[in-house]
């Protein structure tokens, strides 16, 4: 059977996974209780958790859920921001064809023939939101919204110093969102000393969000049956299993890792032992006694007091670790073994092969190791010494129900993830396009870049094709309603920014020219007005570009690296392509640096929707201006919910209406929130969600298959061939 | 091949707890808690309709382990309950009973949760950081250089489980014998911290209670002809001990992953014989004069052993080997060929013994801190509850250990917070209303379901239709039995109050338990004269109940905040 794919259809799924996830957003959030097919329950706030648990049929609703979660394993947040979002992105779109309809598909009486036509609409609405993604979104980003980020380091010194007080106000607020009222403070307080707890030194806290991130399931323990605020943060490491020989210890404690059995065995895999008599048995078994007891000797005399081991040791070795007080931990999961070898840089023991030499190289030292007693569970407790910059410490994690305990484990993993984001540089870039006037200034300029790089352009013209074809197709859909900017190129070193300058002053003047003869062109009422728009756009640009240079000539020092990353890819290739249209693109390349906040309470939304709405004031291309202005409005969905239960003051409207004279004023924005959220991980949360939609809105047709998926294995098909 | 099989789509219910029939479990499950709860509570009995055990308790551990709950919400409140039984063994039933008094509670009142769970939160707080105070009315410090309040406590725990069937003498035994068989687990000369010993429960059936008894050391069971073959050992001041981890019985070890070829008319099982028994030559040659093994002995080797006058004892189970070598000093010895001498351990002595119809092999230790209680009880179902009853008695006195003081039982604790959380919402609510976010209307009507629910706790400590009364002065929790006069002299009716502390010969004023009063402070600092004249209090593990309540109350909340269920139903 085929379905027709609609706005109205996805319209409908969005709005009743909406209806679910706004019912735990923001701090006024409330639990989600799931059941498993085992009997398990488990509590949750976390979108995607929520979403997967659904298991949901309509083929809408899973494109969408798979798009959730593929955006939860990169960022780890926003799942229920990405739900709202959407929905309120289809209703925007829905309401807008609503009312197009009768006058763009008047005269199409069959049904049939309308649908394609809707889709012929929808296509070119989604390519409209993929210009977006790729060009509009980062300009604005990166002209507007910029000014207002705040940082989570501390301003006053070079280094980059986390400030604790500004990395508490972040965990709250995000984990306002992800677990219980009555939690979330104590939770996030236990998550920034444990991250404070756990780094050695100012500068290497980025390995240890690698490593915690990677490791996090091994670095907590889940104890059901106490009161939540009796989670503790444990130095050392704590593993999930007993002693199989505890032999108490102090002093100098040496420990070795062990993959394999330390009892040689009769035979090992493809061998074959022979025994011909019952001496022979015998001696051989009396082999393997002396050597496993040398072994264990020898261990011992290198001050060697813990064995620890991935798999179970036999009842000999056992004994003869017990006689040399040697203790044992057996069974260990390949996953502890090596987050311990990240943590002390120990690799496993081999077994010598001859019997002579038994040189034992591999132990590291601990400061401790000893039983833990957690509500009558034994554990393991390590003081491992760390050779990286991560101090290694554990969280017992304590609950009245294991549903409750893996809430909290999720979530605190989920901050781990978001802070690894956090501390990242996202990269923006976007292009202008200049007309064909003054292509002649611009080849000047690529000839200096490609005599620098000329061996780099190989990298990039994979991807040249690509976005020169995106260039056209857009020039053949939107009418040529080129609109001008100019801005200083950001990526010219000194030198060439001079050549750059210098024609810059032609440019202005065809744009002008070029915006008469469009305007002229259009036959809309409201002519004079975009000729208003238009002057005055131009009137304030050589302002706003001479601030933008100063600020990109210093961006383009501090992150060196990246604008030659950048330029190795896309950019050399495709200017050379768009020489032969007539018309040349100026790329500009920025990023959003690393630790860059904002208040939390939409904040990000409310700034980004004003500026859009700039934006698509001043643009003239229909649907450009269309889409931000959609987008745009959907945006304010997320305040209104946060805001929702608020009155008076702290109602959306006169939030709303605060921040938008703030904002046309030019005065600070005041924040009734307290809390700080991560920019980057707002726009990633746009840009996917603005994917997801693309995807849904170029499907046409559904066709459900009645036959089982079948799996394909690649090997048999070789095998058969 | 595997079938690939499309998941159901689950099914997702908003709003769970407005739904008539989830509250309709709610109350049963409620019933059925508040029906077991204290000394006079009812019998539940389950059993499986096709048969098996029957189950007779008033346990929550054993009650709630045996019910089948289906409803999601249900299951996080008995799951945390059991996950709270299961930390400190007692209190289960008052923490579940707490539980869904609260959600009932507070549901009537149609406050947000956003509100309730805040302030629930806060009262909560109160609670506990009144009980944890100095000036705390309704706490009791230990003093264990006597053994009065210990026996209060032990006592206490055995007449709540009525399912037990003891009768008052026989509570007296028990509670001496658990006292005695903790004591013995105390090591005499520590250093640092201590570490506890084990005191192992030993079933005898069908005997009487107080034939039950106390014994240091370690009781086998072992089989009566086995015991016949056990000759009277020659007398020295010690026994020498081996204590065996691997098997003796003859089996080859594991060979590798590899293949091993034997050649025709060769018998392994020969050659492993041939070292069994040149390790029995060394065990005797060692003067060894009892082997014990985890596993089987081989019957050669086990004969071999007894013509050489060496007892063994074989299939002693992993359970028992940590006790074992720690009694007789020994390390579990895991090789069959070659034994280092430094393994062997010694016991003080080794006595046979007959208890009811059963015969033990008593290994006297020369000192440790391990001992067993051999547990008498007249029938099956008894004897679980009444062993139960006995772990939860001993879990209880660890925790007291650690904690070094009690809390006052009866239901006064209970009817004293409420009194206080009443008192302080009543005159100081600033402290709580600081933060902002609630009325003194909402915080007044949250902290009366709150403290409505302590009371209905409490009130359903009375099964037998009394009434329950509360005084004006301590908050001390007094029932009166049912159909007494209602105009009449209040100290003639009444004599002592839930946990026995004060009697009515004092002048106090009472008022029932459901009526309406006016809030007043109950009297902090419990008076010693006071604690030293009542040689008969009931009183509860403070560990224990304070997180009962914490846990109570979490879970009230996490109920309270769901606003979806999602219910998987592959």
């Amino acid at each position: 059977m085929a379905v027709a794919g609609s706005v109205k259809a996805a319209l409908q799924v969005a709005e009743v996974l909406e209806t679910i996830v706004s019912g735990c957003v923001g701090p006024e959030g409330r639990q989600v209780l799931c059941t498993k097919p085992t009997g398990e329950v488990l509590l949750s706030r976390d979108g995607g958790r929520l979403l997967e648990a659904l298991h949901l049929d309509h083929p809408i609703a899973r494109v969408m859920v798979a798009c959730v979660s593929s955006h939860l394993r990169k960022t780890g947040d926003g799942a229920k921001t990405f739900i709202i979002f959407l929905s309120h992105l289809l209703r925007g779109l829905h309401a807008v064809t609503d009312k197009g309809k009768d006058s763009l598909i008047l005269k199409n009486s069959q049904t049939h023939r309308r649908h394609w036509k809707n889709c012929c609409q929808w296509k070119r609405i989604s390519q409209a939101l993929l210009t977006f993604q790729t060009q509009i979104l980062d300009y604005v980003m990166d002209q507007h919204l910029s000014r207002h980020f705040l940082s989570i380091f501390s301003s006053s010194t070079k280094e980059r110093t986390l400030c604790r007080s500004s990395l508490e106000l972040l965990l709250e607020a995000y984990f306002c969102g992800r677990v219980g009222r009555n939690n979330h403070n104590f939770i996030s307080q236990l998550m920034c000393d444990y991250f404070f707890k756990c780094v050695a030194c100012e500068s290497g806290f980025e390995e240890v969000f690698d490593l915690v991130d990677d490791c996090f399931v091994e670095l907590t323990i889940g104890v059901t049956g106490l009161p939540v605020s009796d989670s503790k943060i444990n130095a050392g490491l704590v593993l999930c299993r007993d002693f199989s020989v505890y032999c108490p210890a102090d002093g100098d404690i040496r420990i070795v890792l062990v993959t394999e059995t330390i009892q040689p065995l009769f035979s090992t895999s493809g061998s074959e032992f022979i025994l011909n008599s019952e001496a022979q048995f015998q001696t051989s078994q009396f082999w393997i006694m002396e050597r496993t007891k040398a072994i264990m000797k020898r261990l011992q005399s290198q001050n060697v007091k813990l064995l620890l081991s991935s798999v179970k040791q036999p009842d000999l070795v056992i004994y003869y670790a017990e006689l040399n007080g040697i203790s044992v931990v057996e069974c260990l999961s390949s996953e502890e073994i090596s987050l311990i070898q990240r943590i002390i840089g120990l690799s496993p023991f081999v077994l010598p092969q001859a019997s002579s030499q038994y040189e034992i190289s591999n132990t590291a030292s601990v400061k401790f190791c000893k039983p833990l007693i957690l509500r009558s569970k034994r554990y393991v407790h390590l003081g491992l010494i760390s050779t990286c910059s991560f101090i290694p410490h554990c969280i017992v994690l304590c609950g009245p129900v294991q549903g409750l305990v893996e809430q909290h484990k999720d979530a605190l993993h989920g901050a781990f993830k978001m802070l690894r984001q956090l501390f990242k540089d996202l990269n923006l870039n976007y292009k202008t396009q200049i007309t064909d006037q003054n292509y002649t200034s611009s080849p000047l300029i690529y000839k200096n870049r490609e005599s620098n790089q000329l061996p780099e352009i190989v990298n990039g013209s994979i991807q040249s094709p690509h976005q020169g074809t995106a260039v056209r197709k857009e020039d053949e859909l939107a009418k040529p309603q080129k609109y001008l900017k100019v801005y200083s190129n950001v990526v010219v070193p000194s030198g060439e920014l001079e050549t750059y300058i210098s024609c810059s002053t032609p440019k202005v003047t065809p744009a002008d020219t070029y915006q008469a003869g469009e305007t002229l062109r259009c036959l809309s009422a409201n002519k004079t007005r975009i000729i208003d728009d238009h002057d005055s756009f131009i009137e304030s640009d050589p302002t706003i570009d001479s601030t933008a240079e100063h600020s990109r000539i210093e961006i383009s020092h501090e992150n060196l690296s990246i604008i030659k990353f950048a330029r190795k890819g896309s950019m050399l290739p495709v200017r050379y392509k768009s020489l032969e249209m007539g018309t040349s693109q100026s790329y500009y390349f920025s990023s959003i640096s690393a630790g860059c906040v904002l208040p939390v309470g939409g904040d990000f939304e409310i700034l980004l929707h004003y500026y859009l709405l700039n934006y698509a004031k001043k643009c003239q291309q229909s649907e450009t201006t269309m889409v931000s202005i959609i987008i745009a409005n959907a945006l304010l969905g997320i305040p209104k919910i946060l805001y929702k239960a608020k009155k008076g003051k702290h109602s959306f409207p006169q939030v709303y209406i605060r921040a938008l004279h703030a904002l046309q004023t030019n005065q600070p924005m005041v924040s009734s929130q307290t809390g700080l959220e991560s920019v980057s991980g707002k726009y990633q949360l746009l840009t996917s969600v603005l994917q997801c939609l693309t995807k849904i809105l170029t499907i046409d047709l559904i066709i459900s298959i009645k036959r089982q998926p079948r799996e394909i294995y690649d090997q048999e098909s070789e095998e058969e061939l | 091949m595997s079938r690939l099989e499309a998941k159901k789509p689950s099914l997702c219910k908003s709003e769970p707890l407005t739904s008539e029939s989830v509250r309709a479990t709610l109350s049963v499950l409620k019933g059925i808690v508040t029906s077991c709860y204290g000394p006079s509570g009812r019998l539940k009995q389950l059993h499986n309709g096709l048969g098996g055990s029957v189950c007779t308790t008033s346990q929550s551990s054993a009650l709630l382990a045996n019910l089948s709950v289906t409803h999601p919400i249900l299951k996080i409140l008995t799951v945390s309950v059991q996950n709270h039984v299961s930390c400190f063994s007692d209190c289960g039933l008052f923490t579940a009973i707490l539980c869904c008094n609260l959600i009932e509670s507070v549901q009537r009142l149609g406050l947000t949760p956003t509100t309730v769970i805040k302030l629930n939160k806060h009262l909560l707080s109160l609670c506990t950081s009144y009980l944890k105070s100095e000036v705390c009315g309704c706490r009791i410090p230990v003093d264990f250089s006597s053994t009065q309040i210990l026996l209060c406590l032990i006592r206490s725990i055995l007449t709540s489980k009525p399912a037990c069937m003891l009768t008052r003498e026989e509570v007296d035994h028990i509670s001496t014998l658990i006292l005695k068989a903790f004591l013995l687990t105390i090591p005499e000369y520590t250093k640092g911290h201590i570490i506890l010993g084990k005191s192992i429960i030993v079933p005898l059936k069908g005997q009487r209670v107080i034939d039950s008894t106390v014994l240091p050391g370690i009781l086998i069971e072992i089989p009566e002809v086995q015991m016949m073959k056990i000759l009277p050992i020659k007398k020295s001041d010690s026994l020498k001990v081996a204590l065996f981890r691997a098997s003796l019985c003859g089996d080859l070890s594991d060979t590798g992953k590899g293949t091993v070829v034997v050649n025709d008319g060769l018998s392994l099982e020969n050659a492993v014989l041939d070292q069994l028994l040149s390790l029995g030559r060394q065990l005797v040659s060692d003067h060894v004069d009892l082997v014990m093994c985890q596993k089987v002995i081989h019957p050669a080797l086990k004969q071999f052993l007894g013509m050489h006058r060496v007892i063994a004892i074989d299939r002693v189970g992993v359970a028992l080997m940590e006790p074992l070598s720690k009694v007789t000093g020994t390390q579990p010895i895991g090789s069959i060929s070659s034994i280092s001498p430094s393994s062997y351990g010694s016991v003080k002595d080794l006595c046979t013994a007959k208890f009811g119809f059963k015969w033990f092999i008593h290994l006297i230790p020369n000192k440790a801190t391990v001992c067993s209680l051999l547990l008498c009880n007249r029938n099956d179902t008894a004897w679980d509850e009444l062993k139960l009853t006995c772990q939860t008695a001993l879990h209880v006195l660890q925790l007291t250990i650690k904690e070094p003081c009690v809390l006052l039982g009866g239901g006064c604790t209970e009817t004293h917070l409420a009194a206080y959380i009443r008192h302080k919402t009543f005159n100081e609510p600033e402290s709580i209303l600081k933060d902002g976010g609630c009325t003194q209307t909402e915080l007044q009507l949250i902290s009366e379901a709150f403290c409505s629910a302590l009371e209905s706790l409490t009130g359903s400590l009375e099964h037998d239709g009394g009434e329950i009364l509360t005084d004006m002065k301590y908050g001390h929790f007094w029932s009166v039995q049912a159909d007494s006069p209602s105009v009449v002299n209040w100290p003639d009716l009444l004599s002592r109050c839930g946990c026995g502390l004060y009697s009515s010969w004092e002048e106090l004023n009472w008022s029932f338990l459901r009526s309406a009063r006016h809030p007043f402070a109950p009297q902090p600092c419990l008076p010693h004269e006071a604690m030293d004249s009542a040689n008969n209090l009931t009183v509860d593990c403070f560990t224990a109940k304070l997180s009962g309540l914490q846990v109570a109350v979490e879970t009230a909340n996490l109920i309270l905040d769901l606003s979806y269920v999602i219910e998987d139903k592959n």
